[in-house]
């Protein structure tokens, strides 16, 4: 199993961070150097952390867990008009990645109100085409409890966000409430730090079940090979997002065969996964499990 | 301006409460509000609010925003409504203005007593344009969802019962009440 850290320092060394990432067989996620600061998002099998932090301590830097790492989040708002944009949608998505995930924002055609609230079932196939969902639904107790029945269906791990401190229904988060102001304060961080803790235990959860039935390759694995072949145009940032079970891959037209037919291990990238085109964006890599498809190397 | 808001419970009168202060607030409401007044009933699906209108502001002349800075010449000292100013002087004197800087303005005028005449002259009227301030300032309290909008007239303020239902005559009446309430000083 993979561990995500991102580690933030100086260029001291930096390069010997790096080749030690990929000598213990870890995988360089995303680097950005900005004059003598740097960052880097790297994942690493879990048992290598000990090294790494070694490493670290001797290069002079700091690092801190993703906890979300790995996974591709849609924030689900009623509507993306004023009252639930910017705040508090865009404060919920920028503090989840800051824990590690890549977030999407998602305003319902048909969200707003209590009765007349729907969710379509192309926003219903977009938001399940992520990893997990987080669904903002306002202030009102009894709107809150109407609307948690449109998020039922879901065959993703989602939250509730409202603002009520306590209702009773499943998968809730509260004292997030509709908001005209950006959370900045300490106690709002606190109710922030809330939902990202209750995502990460839900995706763990996730992850555990993968882990029982494993898949054929890391979509980590997957990506490098991906990199490799289909190599991401200069400043094009999140040409592929890694999800927990598989992979967004944004390619350009004519490029779908070569996609199917990248290496993996002895087989074709089309045999060990199932490629469609997404409802949003891209094309959506789901990766088989070995069970299904046997080994690959 | 006083704000109160109830029948939501306790976290969603506090939350509108805060709603409500800064919406009005941002849209520049604050000094022509005397109070404002929120019923939710979410079971229902029936919002009311009511806004109590107080003084409104006086009428911003050229000279409460600019000086004489010279022949021909004024400076500006509040920013806040160039952009009006700017477009009146445009309109008026056509070729004759020019901007000279980000806050000076030279205007080709024949006499003093014309330079006085414009020193007088009405910029902005926040009158003019309350009802829609006002207006747009409750659209933005009330929840999205609840779009179907009664508007109950009292001289003075301002009451909008909003639903996503169609408007029943009993919260006409409790609109109603709380308007007179409102106007006797109880709300």
């Amino acid at each position: 199993m993979y561990k995500i850290m991102m580690f933030t320092g100086g260029v001291y060394k930096f390069n010997e961070l790096k080749e030690l990432v990929v000598d213990i067989g870890g995988f360089i996620l995303q680097e950005m150097v900005m004059q003598t600061e740097t960052m880097l998002h790297m994942a690493f099998p879990a048992e290598e952390e000990r090294t790494i932090r070694a490493k670290v301590k001797d290069v002079g830097g700091k690092i801190k867990e993703l906890p979300l790492a790995g996974a591709e989040i849609m924030i689900v708002v009623p509507s993306l008009g004023k009252h639930h944009a910017v705040d508090p949608m865009c404060d919920i998505a920028e503090f989840l990645r800051r824990n590690g995930a890549i977030t999407n924002m998602m305003g319902l055609a048909r969200g707003v109100g209590k009765r007349i609230a729907q969710i379509t079932t192309e926003e219903k196939a977009i938001i399940e085409e992520c990893d997990a969902a987080v669904f903002v639904f306002g202030d009102f107790k009894e709107c809150i409890e109407e609307k948690a029945k449109l998020c039922e269906s879901l065959e993703v791990p989602y939250i509730i966000v409202g603002g009520p401190p306590d209702i009773d229904i499943p998968h809730y988060v509260g004292s997030i409430g509709r908001r005209t102001e950006r959370l900045r304060r300490k106690y709002e961080i606190d109710e922030l730090q809330k939902v990202a803790d209750a995502l990460g235990a839900a995706l763990e959860e996730r992850r555990r079940e993968i882990d029982e039935d494993p898949l054929a390759s890391s979509p980590l694995f997957i990506k490098e090979m991906l990199d490799q072949e289909l190599p991401p145009k200069a400043g094009e940032e999140f040409s592929t997002i890694i999800q927990l079970n598989g992979l967004r891959v944004k390619v350009e037209p004519g490029d779908e065969e070569k996609l199917k037919n990248i290496e993996i291990g002895n087989r074709k990238l089309s045999e060990i996964c199932d490629i469609k085109e997404s409802a949003y964006d891209g094309y959506m890599v789901r990766i088989h499990t070995e069970a299904v498809t046997g080994s690959v190397y | 301006m006083e704000v109160k808001v109830e029948g939501g419970g306790e976290f969603s009168n506090a939350g509108y409460k805060k709603i409500c202060q800064t919406i009005f607030r941002d849209t520049g409401l604050q000094s022509n509000i005397d109070s404002v007044y929120m019923y939710c009933n979410a079971a229902e699906h029936m919002f009311i609010l009511s806004v109590k209108i107080s003084r409104v502001s006086n009428p911003v002349k050229v000279g409460d925003m600019t000086v004489i800075g010279g022949a021909d010449v004024i400076k500006v000292t509040n920013e806040t409504y160039v952009p009006r100013l700017l477009t009146m002087l445009w309109d008026d004197y056509g070729d004759r203005v020019e901007q000279l800087s980000r806050l000076e303005i030279k205007v080709k005028l024949d006499s003093i007593e014309e330079m006085h005449k414009l020193m007088n002259r009405i910029v902005y009227d926040p009158r003019e344009d309350l009802n829609i301030r006002i207006l747009d300032g409750m659209d933005r309290v009330l929840p999205e969802g609840a779009r179907v909008r009664y508007s109950v007239p009292f001289k003075g303020s301002v009451t909008i019962i909003a639903s996503e239902n169609p408007i029943k005559d009993e919260w006409k009446e409790k609109a109603k009440a709380i308007l007179s309430s409102m106007n006797k000083g109880e709300a």
